[in-house]
């Protein structure tokens, strides 16, 4: 039968859905559904109009048919039947009923609930991993309604989420500007400079399509990185920097833009009215403020005299010396100072600050010419366009089409916050951010609300934004945390929202399970574990060591697709309806993750496109059974009232609660939600049910392209961006530390010296190396960077099982092995093809050596997680991952509790 | 006259490979076919080096080197330039696959599947006239036909478009008629330098690459 003929059938039906199994969507799509069956997977064309890019999807989604229909599927209820765990024991699964599943679950929970939802340490004793940067609650259908209604969860056990995630990025980015995630504003933007952010790989669909248009129409991106990635290939220029120098090159830019070139090419004006430039800085480090109103104070050239920061009608000095009566205060409100004192603006303090990081000081650190840097730093200054403007929604608005862009290990580890800053701080000197053409926030993620990011751009003190902190005084601060990784003592940044628990040091969680450090109560296994969407036995770090460690978790529950490492340790496996089987709605647009920005939002449906293979069930129906079981049902219907289920209820003129008591099926939960839904989109005029959301799809309202951006916001609100100078940080880590030294906690002193009040280069890649030392190897015997790349085919699509996602991504390189450079090679007698071992002093890994000239000599990348031993299909590939070889310590954790994905190795042909 | 012409922009290609899948799944081919699949180049000696994203698959060239060498008359080719394999004749002695300079031709001689038995969704899709035969990229010329047919304008509207070209994130993949100066590809052409594979063999591709603006 030929396609027309198939179309023309009344058997064949195409259904609206979506594909959110990455952070960079959520993107839409179609399912042709041929007599019951799945076929094919097709870009929504019918919302080509409303979603940013083109209402496509990219490649693994295409994956999402054979993920259905893979016989390696888990599809009934297994219980485990060897009470022995261990990478090395066959948990001998057996199949059993859901209620007897259910029913082992519930006893549990309940006989904890009878116990106290806390432990001898005061750590919930249910914990839950889900993993894919938050991607899994748009598969967990009302799960988080259970969790809410469960009460205390640690949802801190990493798995791979704070350590391998933009976390300086995501912890800053959101303090400065609420740019939980930072992007160009592509669509405008004429030059980036790129270090070492994979868009191509992991900008998802939306990122794919605004960087190829914007090439298309010129604009150059420079890509620094020391190998030449997939987003290398599509760029202007490939400077190959030494690994984990970023900050030394990002810093001689800024000396080139504070000391070579005139100070008219800045934007004074933005620099004096709309970031801290001015304020005035004491002897002791901190603000000049009035005595009576404790405001900073800065120096104003049309009175001639020091005054605060919100006096209108200022002439702020940007440079010079100038005496106030003034106090200074330090941590824990220390007056340092008072009376006449002497103030230097903060911008003149960031000129003195970065006089001594010239190009030709960097050049030998990042093993970049001198006169690449020189000239990148100019051509941003050239495209920067200062004092542009552009008009845009009836507004005019500053442009500014020039941004930086940072990618992993970047923005997370040691160098990770001094990459943050001064990409930050790149941005501030010409005024471009949060400004048309310029660096953006895409999303909040710490501060509320989490879907309106402009709403949670509320004031703080000091004329800055709200800060997200976790206190740090003394009658606030705790040693007790509420959860294993200790974020709420530890990282102040972390804030404490929902999504808190994710970005502290998550392998504290692990880490300490063999030894807690002095202070922290003893860090103990949960009584149990959910586990979903997620593989931490494959994508953390020092995977044999977690491997052993969640083999002695008592009570493992894992939401299995197929059998994999992690749920290798588990006592049930659930078998969960998959993307094509299952219901929820969820929100889209507005602006997002990475680049998803939109000029439309709203809410968008995952419907079933066909039954569940075997017995899996959805996820809904699971939490709803399991909050019968347990004995929550009112409080799980109260929380999916309150907006669990994505959307609350009851509204200013609608309402579609739940009943307390009633047990809802599926289907009755989501025509209620939907239902809201349509009264939220139209202020109460609709209220479509789960059918007319089924046939349509998907349903948005305008957003204003011009809300993409804070800046207007910001001078809405009086607010300025809290750069370059970070008095309130530096306050903050010398308020934690004396908190830890009182209650005898010296073993984070480290991480307390990246709270400055302007970042310093310190030898970076040295903290790797010294780790490679410390483990008995030396420079000359360990002479290999292994760095790690994403791969748009598997990251975060939990298809390593795949057959067909393996085929096509091996047309790329370095997915049939380690790609290492044909130089370094050749001096080793390496060929290409051979099996090659990669070592650190402790463990080693075997791969095929991938030979290329696209990548420094002096480095090693093995792309994606791989390492399977135990997930169908993937355990033959023989692609090994770095994550085995990396080490958990403290000594490469940074201040905000990350670390970065590189290690030392060395490389050789393997022993036959 | 009408000529249907694939424009691929090398600037937009990001070697994803979401056109490789979409075309497998769009033509239900077994594990290991790509008709569209796209090549991860390199050129150049380190430091000075780059890399290309180029896809790849039957160029249904003006002047077909396959049909020239194809005994059975299986191969042939439309006037509006598709190349075809008429699967009843084809006799699978893949003369054609060795004579096309573009490797763009399988052969599959017995049944394969992802995980070795047929899936549901194979067994529904399972076409055997595709054994042992000659196979290659279509231009989706069933769904082009129908568009057609429906009064849909191939390289605009999804349903008489290659799937190739629909599935494209970046916009790399542009089809349409380079007889009509009007087309979205003709003018694609006309504004940027471009180059067709293998030129000098003098097989006249269907299949252009373009690489930078006009004068650029």
């Amino acid at each position: 039968m030929n396609a027309p003929e198939r179309l023309a059938r009344p058997a064949v039906r195409k259904l609206a859905t979506y594909c959110y199994q990455c952070v960079a969507g959520p993107d839409l799509l179609q399912v042709k559904v041929v007599d019951g069956v799945a076929t094919e997977v097709e870009p929504n064309f019918g919302a080509c109009d409303v979603h940013p890019g083109g209402g496509k999807v990219c490649v693994k989604a295409y994956g999402l048919v054979q993920k259905t229909y893979n016989p390696n599927r888990i599809l009934t209820p297994m219980k485990r039947t060897n009470p022995k765990k261990g990478r090395d024991e066959d948990p001998g699964f057996v199949p059993i009923s859901w209620d007897e599943a259910l029913d082992t679950i519930a006893a549990k929970l309940r006989g904890i609930r009878e116990t106290g939802l806390l432990d001898e340490s005061g750590y919930p004793r249910v914990a839950a991993s889900f993993g894919g940067g938050g991607t899994p609650q748009s598969y967990m259908g009302t799960f988080p309604a259970f969790l809410a209604a469960w009460g205390a969860v640690d949802m801190g056990f990493g798995s791979g989420q704070g350590v391998k995630c933009y976390h300086s990025e995501h912890l800053f980015g959101e303090y400065w500007h609420r740019g939980f995630t930072v992007s160009p504003d592509t669509p405008f933007c004429n030059y980036v400079v790129s270090c070492g952010a994979n868009v191509e790989a992991s900008g998802g669909v939306v990122g794919v399509w605004r960087h190829a248009n914007a090439r298309a129409r010129g604009m150059k991106r420079v890509q620094v990185e020391p190998h030449l990635s997939v987003t290398g290939a599509c760029s202007a220029e490939w400077v190959p920097i030494r690994p984990k120098t970023d900050a030394a090159f990002l810093f001689s830019l800024i000396h080139v833009m504070l000391h070579e070139a005139p100070r008219v090419r800045l934007d004074l004006a933005f620099l004096a009215h709309h970031t801290s430039s001015p304020y005035l800085v004491g002897p002791g480090g901190f603000y000049l403020r009035e005595p009576e109103t404790k405001k900073p104070l800065l120096w104003d050239r049309k009175r001639g005299a020091a005054v605060p920061f919100d006096t209108p009608d200022t002439d702020p000095a940007l440079e010079g010396e100038f005496a106030a009566e003034a106090i200074e205060i330090g941590p824990d409100e220390d007056e340092l100072g008072r009376g006449r004192l002497a103030g230097v603006p903060a911008f003149a303090k960031l000129v003195a600050h970065m006089e001594r990081y010239s190009p030709e000081w960097a050049s030998g650190i990042c093993d970049v010419p001198a006169s690449t840097m020189r000239r990148v730093a100019n051509e941003f200054l050239d495209h920067a366009q200062v004092g542009a403007t552009i008009e845009m929604e009836g507004k005019t608005l500053p442009f500014r089409p020039v941004a930086v862009s940072l990618g992993k290990t970047v923005s997370n580890g040691w160098g990770g916050f001094e990459c943050a800053w001064a990409r930050t701080v790149l941005a501030t000197l010409v005024g471009g951010l949060e400004v048309p053409g310029g660096t953006l926030g895409t999303t909040v993620r710490l501060n509320r609300p989490l879907s309106e990011r402009l709403e949670s751009a509320k004031p703080g003190p000091d004329g800055f934004l709200r800060p997200p902190l976790n206190p740090t005084d003394k009658a606030h601060w705790s040693p007790r945390p509420n959860i294993r990784n200790a974020y709420r003592s530890m990282v102040p940044l972390a804030a404490d929202g929902p999504w808190s628990q994710a970005l502290g040091p998550t392998h504290f969680s692990w880490m300490f399970l063999d030894g807690t450090p002095e202070g922290l109560p003893k860090v103990t296994m949960p009584d149990v574990w959910f586990v979903y969407r997620t593989n931490p036995a494959i994508s953390f770090w020092d995977t044999p060591a977690v491997v052993e460690k969640m083999s002695r978790f008592p009570f493992v529950v894992a939401f299995a697709y197929t059998r994999d490492e992690t749920n290798h340790a588990a006592d049930i496996l659930l078998p969960d309806a998959g993307d094509l089987e299952s219901l929820q709605l969820i929100r889209i647009g507005g602006s997002k993750y990475v680049e998803q920005f939109w000029e439309r939002e709203g809410f968008a449906l995952r419907q079933p496109a066909v039954a569940p293979q075997g017995e899996a069930r959805d996820f809904t129906d699971v939490a709803t059974e399991l909050a019968q079981r347990v004995g929550l049902l009112d409080k799980y219907n109260a929380s999916i009232n309150k907006g669990a289920g994505g959307v609350p209820l009851k509204g200013a003129n609608w309402d579609f609660s739940l009943a307390p008591d009633r047990a809802y099926s599926r289907d009755e939960i989501w025509d209620h939600v939907c239902r809201a839904a349509s009264a939220e989109l139209t202020s109460g005029a609709e209220s479509h049910g789960l059918e007319w959301w089924k046939q349509n799809g998907l349903a948005t309202k305008p957003f204003a392209h011009t809300d993409w951006y804070l800046f207007p916001t910001m001078v809405k609100n009086g607010l300025r961006f809290e750069l370059p100078y970070q008095e309130r940080l530096y306050r903050v880590g010398q308020e934690l530390g004396r908190r830890l030294h009182e209650h005898g906690m010296h073993w984070w002193d480290k991480q307390l010296a990246e709270y400055q009040v302007l970042p310093k280069w310190k030898d970076f890649p040295g903290e790797w190396e010294q780790a490679m030392v410390s483990q008995g190897g030396t420079a000359e015997t360990y002479p290999f960077w292994l760095l790690t790349a994403r791969s748009m085919q598997y990251a975060w699509g939990a298809n390593a099982g795949s057959q067909m996602m393996k085929e096509v991504a091996e047309n790329i390189a370095g997915h049939k092995g380690v790609i290492m450079n044909t130089g370094a090679a050749v001096r080793l007698g390496i060929e290409d093809g051979d099996l090659v071992e990669i070592a650190t002093p402790q463990r080693s890994v075997r791969a095929r050596a991938q030979l290329r000239q696209g990548i420094r000599p002096d480095t090693l990348l093995l792309i994606g997680q791989f390492g399977h031993w135990a997930t169908p299909h993937a355990k033959d590939f023989g692609m090994p991952s770095m994550n085995s070889l990396v080490t958990m310590s403290l000594s490469l954790t940074d201040a905000t509790g990350s670390g970065a994905d590189i290690v030392r190795v060395s490389v050789k042909r393997a022993p036959s | 006259m009408t000529r249907w012409a694939m424009v691929i922009d090398l600037r937009r290609c990001v070697g994803c490979q979401t056109c490789t899948a979409a075309c497998r799944h769009a033509n239900a081919t077994p594990p290991g076919v790509q008709w569209r699949r796209v090549l991860d180049m390199e050129v150049g000696e380190y430091p000075d080096v780059k890399r290309a994203f180029v896809p790849v698959g039957c160029m249904h060239c003006d002047d077909p080197p396959c049909m020239d060498v194809c005994p059975s008359t299986a191969t042939k080719k439309r006037a509006d330039g598709i190349v075809t394999i008429d699967y009843d004749l084809c006799i699978g002695c893949a003369y054609c696959a060795l004579a096309c300079p573009y490797q763009a031709r399988y052969r599959t001689d017995r049944v394969q599947f992802a995980y070795g038995e047929a899936t549901a969704s194979e067994e529904a899709r399972l076409d055997p006239a595709r054994l042992g035969v000659a196979t290659k990229c279509t231009f989706c010329v069933e769904r082009l036909d129908a568009g057609i047919a429906a009064g849909k304008r191939p390289g605009v509207d999804p349903d008489a478009t290659p799937a190739c070209v629909n599935s494209c994130i970046s916009q790399a993949l542009q089809f349409g008629d380079i007889d009509d100066p009007e087309s979205n590809v003709s003018k694609l052409l006309a504004s940027h330098q471009h180059f067709r594979m293998h030129e000098e063999l003098g097989t006249g591709p269907g299949v252009y690459y373009v690489w930078d603006r006009a004068g650029g």
